[in-house]
């Protein structure tokens, strides 16, 4: 072996240690058939284990695609299925809607929710309805009573109804995913909203600008960030790695890798 | 005791754009590249990507000079300048810290087969350098990316063998990638560089199961994207050390021909 070559095992090392240390817990791990992804190949729930494990990761939210690609409610039946008594630390983040009277199946908001449920998503572009309180006001404050997550795709909201509605709802934990594309070209609207709404989280998996950490821990505080990957059509060793070489501290480190998120799972009530 | 032989082959210096951006500065990514144990980059800025060569290669002398002779550069030959780009590029042949040619098709909207990139690759061919290109996958909300798909390159890549073409991105997200590792198995003067979001599941043991570990090139895209995205994805990766170390070091040191202590 060349030195370079030891010195590369000495840095995989390193943070492969460094990584198992941390307990990183995902906020976006997927399973179905990934949706305009044509290269990336679907996770199971017989594979879920070993893809985190391979990774560094010690659980997380896992998400189905059908809730945005078939229909909320049929996301919601498959995520109940494949992760029926999973005794790992994984949970649901189910897809919502607005709340409207008489509409059946699994949703938030419309009947019991079991207890694996800690997260929701909404996908206002992609299910056709407004970002606004008189369309998803009632979604809101059934959310904020439980103290249940809000996350959302940055290219499924638009700036100016986000923002209204995170002032409407100080109470309400948000999560601003970078995904589908890069928040890169969104970064001025995203760190205004994160400035003025304390209620509104950012999520790493696409967060890669040169500097976006530390830049983010300074003004808005490590508690405002975390970690998610993208799994399987990202690779969570890319925010892993921002996380590791991140020049925090290890407090830091530890709250953005899995303590932010592990708290607000924790706070949910049923 | 650690020390710096990583090379970034795909990066920037100055402003990426009108979008935020923390860290820009070249001080910024040398202070990075210190603690990443990165020893050398090649570079080119905005500036250059917008306009082509004829007004910044000074400035990017300057910049390599003022690193230390760890910022190398490339002349960005923009087609719809061509004259400009290649008095420039003349001129610049000899200089300290000059690493060859970049091409944009998206950015200049020429796609990459036009004739009108024939005095680069002719220069490129003539002069022994090698050429980066942007290229990615057709994207339904980025109609340009279409203009630098890797097949469209393949004409030239044909006509100028002795070329060296590096595919930034390595195609993208999409099915270009299926293309960049095409050409990469067919013709020795492709390679493919790692830099931009192409942030994808397993993308790391994928490509080295699908081209010999001699074609990919480490890269960030920094400022657009931090070195750190993209080191742990190859040092965490399940491939062996000695494909780790030529994506890290030496296929930049022999496609872009930059000195470099020796190491090995």
């Amino acid at each position: 072996m060349t030195s370079i070559e030891e010195q590369i095992k000495e840095m995989a090392d390193r943070r492969h240690d460094a990584a198992e240390k941390l307990r990183f817990f995902d906020a976006g791990i997927w399973l179905g058939e990934p949706a305009g992804f044509p290269l990336a190949h679907e996770l199971s729930p017989d594979g879920l284990g070993a893809a985190l494990k391979g990774r560094c990761i010690t659980g997380g939210l896992v998400s189905h695609w059908h809730g945005k690609t078939v229909s909320a409610q049929a996301g919601n039946d498959a995520l109940t299925r494949a992760l029926e008594g999973r005794r790992d630390e994984v949970y649901a983040t189910w897809t919502a809607l607005p709340l409207l009277p008489g509409e059946g199946g699994r949703l938030p908001g419309a009947g019991p929710v079991p207890g694996q449920v800690k997260a929701t998503r909404i996908f206002p572009k992609a299910h056709n309805f407004p970002l606004t309180s008189w369309c998803i006001g009632g979604l809101s404050e059934w959310l904020a009573s439980r103290r249940m997550p809000l996350f959302i795709w940055h290219t499924e909201l638009d700036w100016k109804s986000m923002y209204e509605l995170a002032r409407a709802f100080p109470k309400q934990e948000i999560v601003v995913e970078t995904q589908t594309q890069k928040i890169l070209y969104h970064t001025r609207p995203l760190f205004a909203l994160m400035r003025d709404c304390r209620n509104v989280c950012v999520e790493l998996s696409n967060f890669a600008g040169q500097g976006f950490i530390e830049y983010a821990v300074r003004e808005f505080g490590a508690e405002r960030l975390i970690f998610g990957s993208f799994l399987p059509v990202n690779d969570p060793l890319v925010p892993i790695g921002m996380v590791l070489d991140a020049r925090i501290s290890e407090a830091e480190k530890a709250l953005i890798a899995g303590g932010n998120l592990r708290r607000i799972v924790n706070e949910v009530t049923p | 005791m650690s020390s710096a032989f990583i090379v970034d082959a795909h990066a920037h210096i100055g402003r990426p754009g009108a979008f935020f951006a923390p860290e820009t500065e070249p001080d910024e990514l040398l202070k990075l590249m210190d603690q990443l144990d990165i020893e050398r980059a090649v570079c080119t800025d905005h500036l250059s990507v917008c306009e082509g060569c004829e007004r910044t290669l000074t400035i990017l002398r300057d910049v390599f000079e003022r690193s230390g002779g760890r910022l190398h550069y490339l002349a960005v030959f923009n087609p719809k300048r061509s004259s400009g780009c290649m008095a420039a590029l003349k001129q610049a042949m000899n200089w300290p810290g000059f690493a060859g040619l970049k091409i944009h098709p998206s950015f200049h909207g020429v796609p990459a087969e036009d004739a009108r990139y024939e005095p680069a690759w002719r220069f490129a061919a003539e002069r022994d350098v090698p050429i980066l290109t942007h290229s990615w996958s057709v994207s339904d909300y980025n109609p340009a990316q279409q203009l630098s798909t890797p097949g469209r390159f393949e004409p030239l890549v044909g006509k100028f063998p002795r070329v060296r073409l590096v595919l930034g991105h390595a195609g993208g997200r999409g099915t270009g990638r299926h293309e960049a590792i095409r050409m990469a198995r067919d013709y020795a003067n492709v390679f493919l560089d790692l830099a931009g979001d192409i942030f994808c599941y397993r993308l790391i043991e994928g490509l080295v199961d699908s081209v010999p570990a001699e074609k990919i090139l480490f890269g960030s895209d920094a400022p657009w994207l931090d070195p750190r995205s993209r080191l742990s994805h190859v040092l965490l990766a399940d491939v062996p050390a000695p494909a780790k170390a030529r994506i890290l070091r030496e296929n930049a040191l022999r496609v872009y021909r930059i000195g470099a202590k020796e190491k090995c």
